[in-house]
């Protein structure tokens, strides 16, 4: 059990579906490098979907949450100032103007060419 | 001056079940009472185990297989079901860390026979037709145990189960395809699925367990329930099982081999010969008509693929 211990080596699998798409996790392998852990990787995880790149990530360079310390992602609920819920007014202020909201479905429809 | 105060055992062990009952998710590295960790490994082990020694049986019809198509349908389920073994081993492992314990030393179990395989694998395959049925049923009846725990109160577990199911869709429709094939095949063909059909009903039957621990004298099935890693009893599977697959059996113009089987109206659930518990237990001993040939194979195989992991781990100087 010594070497198995010490020679196999934890990695975590990230891949991305297309081109423009965000790193996803997969799942984690055993493998004695990153190398094979890449060709582990892609007969393990991806025999199916498409996928057009890989990240391997050795599980010891990861810093993660413990248990308790997750306490610390706790938000307090007092930031509308931050978000468009505080600014929901303004869609009758601008209705008063005769003009319309802009607000973040508008915003992110303004892409590509005007039409 | 900083103030620690140490949780107990009993607050710990309400603190985790409150999150349990709440639908959150439990991860490897949270704290988590032991029966929980137990019934985990050995449930996932046994799992794991399972999805290797199931493509031992599957893998000798790859060149059996009766064409080019069905050879690599096959061939790539094989793959499968040693990539699900892969990923269930994974999760064992982070579970066995407190313990030191890794997939080598699962397997060394299963050689010693403390850890045991499904049931369902320790039987034989015949013809081409029990290939077909056994991607059909018995996969079948795997997706429905395996979907019943999709939401496992064990994060991991059902991730990996998520993946799992997926792939269990390809391998329900490659079983179908082939039966279907055989149905509207020739008289010979048609006999062929019945007769294996007529071998494989008490096995199907089994293969969800028996109704209560009384039967073993152990069960797993109260633990689970606890812990929220399934929500359904092992007879609940079963009659589940019979829900969505006599109508189709049926409907090919099978006929189960079980002639008191009938559905209850009122009591909304099916009347059926149980199997023979007695061989059951002689299976989950390994004294089942395939046991101790499949258990050899593993061995000869882990032996003979033993410079693999040697050449892999081999330290360059």
């Amino acid at each position: 059990m010594g070497r198995e211990t010490t020679f196999y080596q934890e990695f975590e699998v990230f891949s991305k579906r297309t081109p423009t798409a965000s790193f996803q996790h997969q799942f984690s392998l055993l493998a004695p490098n990153k190398e094979m852990a890449l060709i582990m990787a892609q007969e393990n995880f991806m025999r199916r979907e498409p996928v057009v790149d890989i990240w391997i990530v050795n599980r010891k360079d990861i810093r993660g949450l413990e248990g308790e310390e997750k306490l610390i992602l706790g938000r307090l609920n007092n930031k509308d100032y931050r978000e468009t819920k505080g600014y929901g007014y303004l869609k009758k202020k601008w209705r008063h103007y005769e003009q319309q909201m802009f607000d973040e479905k508008e915003i992110l429809s303004w892409a590509g060419d005007k039409k | 001056m900083v103030v620690v105060a140490l949780k107990t055992e009993e607050e710990k062990q309400q603190e985790f079940l409150a999150r349990i009952e709440a639908g959150e998710k439990i991860e490897a590295d949270d704290w988590m009472p032991e029966e929980y960790r137990i019934a985990l490994i050995k449930l996932i082990s046994m799992h794991g185990i399972s999805e290797i020694m199931g493509a031992l049986p599957e893998k000798e019809w790859v060149p059996k297989a009766p064409s080019l198509r069905r050879k690599l349908g096959i061939m790539s389920k094989v793959q499968d079901e040693m990539g699900h073994g892969q990923l269930l081993l994974r999760v064992a492992e982070d579970l066995l860390k407190p313990y030191g314990k890794n997939r080598g030393d699962l397997m060394q179990d299963l050689f010693n026979e403390d850890l045991k395989f499904h049931n369902v694998f320790h039987m034989e395959t015949n013809t081409w037709a029990d290939a077909g049925l056994i991607g059909w049923l018995v996969d079948g009846a795997a997706i429905i145990t395996q979907t019943n725990m999709l939401g496992a109160s064990y994060g991991p577990y059902a991730r990996a189960l998520q993946r799992i199911c997926a792939e269990e869709v390809f391998h329900a429709q490659h079983g179908e395809s082939i039966i279907l094939a055989l149905a509207e095949g020739t008289p010979e063909q048609r006999a062929m699925i019945q007769e294996s059909l007529n071998g494989w009903w008490e096995s199907l039957l089994m293969f969800f367990g028996p109704a209560s621990s009384q039967t073993t004298g152990a069960s797993k099935q109260d633990v689970t329930i606890k812990y929220r890693i399934r929500t359904k009893t092992n007879e609940q599977l079963r009659q589940d099982f019979f829900d969505k697959y006599i109508p189709r059996i049926l409907s090919l113009g099978l006929t189960i081999p079980d002639p008191t089987l009938r559905y209850n109206d009122e009591e909304k659930r099916w009347e059926y010969a149980q199997p023979d518990w007695n061989e059951f237990k002689k299976i989950i001993r390994n004294e089942g008509p395939r046991s101790q040939a499949r258990l050899n194979l593993r061995r000869t195989s882990y032996e003979y693929n033993a410079w693999v992991r040697d050449a892999l781990s081999a330290v360059i100087r």
